[in-house]
């Protein structure tokens, strides 16, 4: 699919979309990453916060 | 501890917007239901102009976005706010001057829409100086919001807040963006963009209205409101953060699904439709957040009206985000565009996620800021009931009569012919639905009548704490955080948040809208397309300002099915002069680009007066004022001027010569009306001539022929 979309854009535009992606899937990996190494506690005070 | 700070909570400003949102939403969903009977009953518009479904259907769905869910979204935001952060509004004058100032748009926009006053580009339709007035609000909002950010007593940012911060920069970007406009005058402008990339920035900015506006602050008042009314905290913390970035930036993309199958650049319809069956992944992760909250407490859920509404409210969100990828596969589309479908599925979102959620923090709200207990808890139980009876009494029938139509429009003969060929066979078919829809939309506002009730007897009992008074410790002076990661970085930067927000945004905005405009291949140009004459021009202004585009579409798209029905499909090389676009979303009436030279010119003068003369059963409004009302050519010379400013060709000096020619044209249709014996004192100079022009001038600057 996404061949298909980059095939089919015209001029110079194929880096705008491949940027996109890589930039999002770079923020969703690191995103990803960073959450399965957080700390329970920090978890924990920060889903507490509206009950205090 | 010894530095604790004494300080109390703004609760006014809260119980302001917590009565302005009942307010309004009793008028928006008054507006709803008229319109909806209008089109079971037609005799309801009266034939007044004022109250036409045209300029009627604008007001609902402008109170019920930006009055009802607007002042709901700064009710939970204010009062959500001050308590994760441990500090009271940063300016009370600041919150006054939003409150008043957004009252004051929203009385604007009810006193500018029935009188015609409108940019013609749906839930984008305020005129200039309202949208400025719009902006200049916005930015009191974000600098009080900000303000208070940044004096706050809790170092770190709740998930609820990154939610409201991601609503106000997204907002203002696509406000902005899509409100570009030259003014005629004090209440006429003309959209900057034409056409294709008109309709591009139109709805990039229309879906993200439903995402940036109905859904990420709802979101953010999910994240605070259920842990409150659930007494336990979210599921979980690490989900919503993947739910926070995965949301914003995914959704941004999503627009182009409203265009599929269009003159829209096919990369760009992929694009739309890619990211929108993406957009399911984050939306059900923060709909399962939502309900795995409840874990535990769903014995509450039987008692607490509260909880009730909640769990409906997400469940419909759910619903909603789960139909919405659905309705974005191009083939999917190719059914449900344009027919009622979309219209149930709009509800759904709006009856059930927001008016939902909306009642459910209402339910909360009065009580603990009056300190009494809510006045009947079973009168909130039968709230809860009739809503769901309502939402399903609405919403069947809609999705029932998108897929009638749907199949009545597509429907082939065994010799090859269109079963149903005249478009008002399909119309009459839905005129029980239609009613079935607004006995549901009745009883949905029969219960916030009952609402309103409750909250009132509530306040009643109670006394209100305008200065809630509080304590905590004053935000402890930063010290080093080497080593810690990222997003713990950036949950204390308000401004960082702001940035990488904004960056995750714009993107997807960047992406899709750039090329449009720098790159002609997009658009290839038609050499007979030519700009509108002066008549025809006004003709047009006259279409818009009857919200004509609310039922029907100019938009013929490459399927067989309608290429017979209405001609040649449509061209984006033929909107390249259309300030605004006006390819419409809807077709309640047949589509009319290529309705140009189709019938005579007393055909539409006969049929605008009285639709029902000519097409028996059709449920179009009269519109008898078009045939009284003398065209006001005062502004036809800026007009013109306003246009060639945009880009359209009109040559220098044009406007000079520009009333002769509207006359000469006039002149025309004038007698040619005359020849089928529909004569008349001053008939030329009507507004039904001009737009009569424009009628039959649309779609016929490339060769056509009509099958019908």
């Amino acid at each position: 699919m996404f061949k298909y979309i980059l095939s089919t854009t015209s001029g110079d535009i194929n880096w705008m979309a491949l940027f996109a992606l890589v930039t999002f899937f770079t923020i969703f990996m690191i995103a990803v990453f960073q959450i399965f190494f957080q700390k329970k506690e920090y978890s924990k005070y920060m889903s507490d916060l509206p009950l205090k | 501890m010894s530095n604790l700070e004494k300080f109390s909570y703004d609760n006014k400003i809260v119980k302001m917007f917590a009565q302005a949102t009942a307010l309004w939403g009793v008028v928006g969903m008054l507006a709803g239901l008229w319109a909806a009977l209008q089109l079971a009953f037609p005799a309801l518009n009266f034939s007044v102009a004022e109250i036409s479904f045209g300029r009627l259907r604008p007001l609902h769905t402008n109170a019920a976005i930006f009055a009802f869910v607007g002042n709901g979204i700064f009710m939970g935001v204010y009062y959500s706010l001050q308590r994760l952060l441990k500090a009271r509004m940063f300016s009370d004058v600041l919150s006054a001057i939003h409150f008043w100032g957004w009252q004051l748009i929203i009385v604007s926009a009810a006193l500018t829409l029935p009188f015609g006053f409108t940019t013609g580009k749906e839930y984008a339709e305020l005129e200039w100086p309202i949208d400025i007035a719009i902006t200049l609000v916005w930015v009191v909002f974000g600098i009080n919001m900000f303000g208070t950010i940044i004096k706050r007593r809790e170092q770190h940012l709740y998930v609820a807040i990154w939610f409201y911060i991601a609503t106000w920069v997204t907002i203002a970007m696509l406000h902005i963006v899509n409100s570009m406009e030259l003014p005629v005058h004090i209440l006429k402008s003309y959209s900057a963009y034409a056409g294709v990339q008109d309709a591009l920035v139109q709805w990039w900015y229309g879906h993200n209205a439903v995402a940036f506006f109905l859904t990420t602050p709802y979101l953010g008042l999910m994240y605070y409101f259920l842990p409150k009314a659930a007494n336990r905290p979210v599921y979980s913390y690490k989900l919503s953060i993947i739910h926070f970035w995965a949301l914003i930036f995914i959704y941004i993309w999503a627009g182009p699904h409203h265009l599929l199958y269009t003159s829209l650049p096919d990369w760009a319809q992929s694009l739309g439709m890619v990211f929108s069956i993406m957009l399911i992944a984050p939306s059900w992760g923060g709909m399962l957040n939502g309900l795995l909250t409840l874990r535990g407490a769903w014995d509450k859920v039987r008692e607490d009206p509260v909880l009730k509404f909640m769990v409906a409210a997400i469940t419909a969100y759910g619903m909603a985000t789960f139909e919405g990828p659905l309705l974005s596969i191009k083939s999917v589309n190719a059914i449900s565009h344009y027919t009622d479908w979309t219209v149930a599925h709009v509800h759904v979102g709006t009856l059930g996620w927001n008016g939902m959620l909306t009642f459910s923090v209402l339910y909360w709200l009065f009580p603990t800021m009056y300190q009494t207990k809510l006045y009947s808890t079973k009168l909130a139980n039968w709230h809860f009931w009739i809503s769901t009876l309502g939402v399903i009494f609405y919403c069947i029938p809609m999705y029932w009569a998108g897929w009638t139509q749907s199949l009545m429009w597509k429907e082939f003969t065994a010799e090859g012919f269109l079963k149903y060929p005249n478009f008002l066979e399909t119309v009459t078919q839905l005129v029980p639905m239609y009613a079935t829809r607004a006995f549901g939309g009745a009883i949905y506002l029969v219960g916030v009548f009952m609402m309103v009730y409750n909250l009132i007897k509530t306040a009643k009992a109670g006394k209100f704490v305008k200065d809630e008074e509080a304590e905590a410790p004053a935000l402890a002076k930063e010290t080093s955080h080497t080593g810690e990661y990222w997003h713990r970085w950036i949950e204390r930067k308000p401004i960082q948040m702001l940035v990488f927000a904004l960056v995750a945004v714009a993107i997807g905005g960047i992406i899709e809208l750039i090329p449009m405009a720098m790159i002609d291949s997009n658009i290839p140009k038609i050499s007979s397309v030519q700009p509108y004459t002066p008549l025809e021009l006004e003709g047009r202004d006259i279409y818009i300002r009857e919200g004509c585009y609310n039922c029907h579409s100019q938009m013929i798209r490459p399927f067989r099915s309608e290429t017979e029905r209405y001609g040649e499909y449509s061209k984006s090389g033929e909107f390249i002069y259309d300030h605004p676009f006006q390819w419409g979303s809807k077709r309640t009436g047949p589509d009319l680009h290529r309705v140009g030279s189709k019938y005579p010119d007393s055909w539409h003068f006969n049929h605008m007066i009285d639709p029902e003369s000519i097409s028996p059963g059709s449920i179009m409004p009269p519109y008898p004022w078009l045939a009284e009302n003398m065209l006001d050519t005062k502004y036809t010379a800026a007009k013109i001027k306003t246009m060639r400013s945009l880009g359209v060709p009109y040559a220098n000096g044009y406007e000079d010569i520009a009333l002769d020619d509207l006359k000469k044209q006039s002149k025309t249709i004038a007698e040619s009306l005359k020849k089928d014996n529909i004569s008349g004192a001053n008939i030329e100079n009507t507004e039904l001539v001009a737009l009569i022009a424009y009628l039959q001038r649309l779609g016929t600057d490339i060769k056509v022929s009509h099958n019908q």
